[in-house]
């Protein structure tokens, strides 16, 4: 196939990458605009991101939605890392079933009742509604996905490599940490990183558990959109997306890392190697 | 015995109605070659696991010089084992693999380095040191497993089928430096496998296995000459088996025909099976045979011919030459008393030991 021959599958792709793409862009581009409406763009301006920034009730709402999700995404991986391996250490076929089912069906179920749920759970116990409860539902709602990325790693692992640590003098606690994590350690980083994508935009869950006083920033601009948009979201959203490219750049590059720096250090040897 | 370093005791392993292994008792001593041989789900790996400790016996002791280790963890034993497929842990190089024990025993760094470099060496593996793990082949691997494992110092090593995923050359290779290492190192090899040319090539003692049991016991070339039940006979090396009769001591009645042999000490007209090997059949003319038969097939093997053939009573024999012959003639097969051996049907190892020292002993009080 040659790389540079024109194919209607080009075509294709070229369609649906800008059918998805398009609203995002069109959003980014108004928030340079002089104007107040996303319907005239009049000119070029900072406006919008001056205003951002001067609004510190939205500034305190980033940090406070950034520190949810890197908290709850952070939480939700140490549970669901142990999670995954005590459902990897279960013999009973029905029993690991059961377990990965009731895994699952977080999963799939909508959000709306998952937060409906919560905010009853919440209620009944006198739980006081606000950051403390969106964490702990944040991290409810991560734990499957962080599962979810750990267990087939694990399904991976041969059983002799736990044998062999053993017979090399291991303790439980050194075959964990010296043998499994390590051979974990990319679903771990999925895991986390999928956690904090979730809680980082999620809106149904929060709405439902997030009391008066307390905002995440989709709730809080899905209550603004309600009073008619300003462009100051998106300006926000610019910076958001900006945040969301780099974050998929580093998570590539810190998969890369390791597998590079092998390779470096081989590069070396052979130099040695070789007269 | 004064060095025995292990013994298994009447162990046994069942899986909840499953009989894997029924009885155990044996004894190994120190620096010796061990093999046990027996076709796959024979209970070999079972034994290994028990003595490794990663599986728990049903039943009796294993002792370990002297005490009893049934309850003590895996990660306590003086025990190390080079695994079926290696089970090198592929986030650490050759390196910090073999170093993995001693990291774990809290040994000094210059100790490790200078014990894991000598390890390598033992291996042939020097310089390999800072390769990644898949960046090395099958053999070296295997290699490194077993660097990984003596560098520990064990007093016993266990090996698990480790040359059956090489090729056959890197294999027989291999055989040769395992032997050299366990020369070398003193220390004793219990050697898994189910392939008996390895058996016979490496082993000091061999324990031939089937069924979850332990059939026979001995020196390579004992089991090889005297294997005590068809099973034996047929699964170490090539075997031509036929029913017979023991019609007197020193007496063989096979194929309609007596032979002289030199085996006694049996029932007269006991009904036995008779073993004769390939190799020590020779080609002759038909009147210079014991025996008659027409060849049906011809196999070039590189150094000999093997050669299929039948008699006049429907038994097949396999006839190893040098010489080729003619598919559809009638040779004469031409073999000593020494090559025959019988087989008593239902014989324990204890009763056959029991008998060929009467025997034996008898034959000595006559000279």
């Amino acid at each position: 196939m040659k790389m540079h021959g024109w194919h209607w599958r080009h075509l294709y792709l070229i369609f649906v990458f800008a059918l998805l793409y398009a609203p995002i862009f069109y959003l980014l581009f108004y928030s340079f605009n002089q104007g107040t409406t996303m319907t005239h763009f009049i000119g070029f301006s900072w406006r919008h991101y001056a205003e951002l920034f001067a609004d510190t009730r939205m500034i305190q709402i980033v940090l406070d939605t950034l520190l949810i999700a890197l908290l709850a995404s952070l939480l939700a991986t140490i549970i669901g890392t142990l999670g995954a391996l005590v459902i990897y250490q279960v013999k009973r076929i029905w029993l690991k079933n059961s377990l990965l089912s009731l895994n699952n069906i977080l999963m799939v179920s909508p959000d709306v009742i998952i937060g409906a749920s919560f905010l009853i759970f919440f209620t009944f116990f006198g739980f006081k509604l606000g950051f403390n409860s969106v964490l702990l539902s944040h991290i409810a709602f991560s734990i499957p996905i962080v599962v979810l990325m750990i267990l087939p790693r694990l399904n991976e692992m041969r059983q002799s490599l736990v044998d062999a640590a053993m017979d090399l003098g291991a303790t439980n606690w050194q075959v964990l940490s010296r043998v499994v994590f390590p051979f974990i350690s990319p679903g771990i980083l999925a895991g986390y990183f999928m956690a904090f994508t979730y809680s980082l935009d999620d809106f149904a869950v929060t709405f439902f558990v997030t009391g008066n006083g307390f905002e995440t920033l989709s709730v809080e601009i899905y209550a603004r959109a309600r009073q008619g948009i300003s462009l100051e979201v998106n300006a926000l959203s610019t910076l958001m997306f900006l945040f969301a490219l780099i974050l998929i750049a580093g998570y590539y590059l810190l998969t890369r890392y390791t597998t590079t720096k092998r390779r470096q250090r081989r590069y070396q040897l052979e130099a040695k190697i070789k007269p | 015995m004064a060095n025995t370093i292990i013994k298994f005791n009447g162990v046994e392993k069942r899986y909840g109605d499953t009989v894997s292994l029924k009885k155990i008792d044996f004894e190994l001593e120190q620096g010796k070659f061990y093999t046990l041989l027996g076709p796959s789900g024979c209970g070999k790996t079972t034994i290994l696991r028990i003595l490794a400790g990663f599986t728990d016996a049903s039943a009796g002791t294993v002792t370990f010089k002297g005490k009893r280790i049934n309850d003590l963890p895996a990660n306590q034993r003086k025990i190390n084992t080079v695994f079926q497929d290696y089970a090198l842990f592929p986030h650490l190089n050759v390196y910090d693999n073999v170093a993995f024990g001693l990291v774990l025993k809290k040994t000094t760094k210059t100790v490790i380095k200078q014990k894991v470099s000598e390890a390598l060496r033992l291996v042939r593996l020097s310089g390999y040191a800072e390769r990644e793990i898949n960046e090395l082949s099958g053999g070296q691997q295997q290699r490194v497993a077993i660097a990984r494992a003596i560098v520990n110092e064990p007093e016993v090593l266990l090996l698990d089928e480790p040359l059956s995923a090489l090729d056959a050359k890197l294999r027989t290779a291999m055989q040769v430096e395992l032997r050299q290492l366990q020369q070398r190192l003193g220390i004793t090899f219990l050697f898994v496998t189910h392939d008996q040319g390895e058996a016979l090539a490496m082993s000091d003692e061999i324990f031939v296995m089937n069924n979850g049991e332990i059939l026979q016991q001995g020196s390579p070339v004992a089991i090889y000459d005297e294997p005590i039940n068809h099973f034996v006979a047929n699964f170490i090396g090539e075997s031509n088996i036929v029913k017979g009769k023991m019609v007197a001591d020193h007496q063989v009645e096979f194929v309609h025909q007596c032979f002289e042999c030199v085996d006694a000490g049996m029932r007269p007209n006991e009904p036995v099976e008779v073993v004769l090997r390939p190799e020590d059949l020779d080609l002759t003319s038909v009147d210079q045979g014991n025996l008659v038969v027409t060849v049906d097939t011809q196999v070039f093997r590189g150094s000999i011919y093997g050669i299929m053939s039948h008699d006049h009573a429907g038994n097949h024999w396999l006839i190893h030459s040098v010489h080729q012959s003619t598919v559809g003639r009638q040779v004469g097969i031409y073999f000593e008393p020494e090559d025959i051996h019988v087989m008593r049907y239902g014989e324990s190892e204890a009763e056959f030991d029991a008998r060929l020292e009467q025997y034996e002993g008898e034959a000595d009080e006559k000279i």
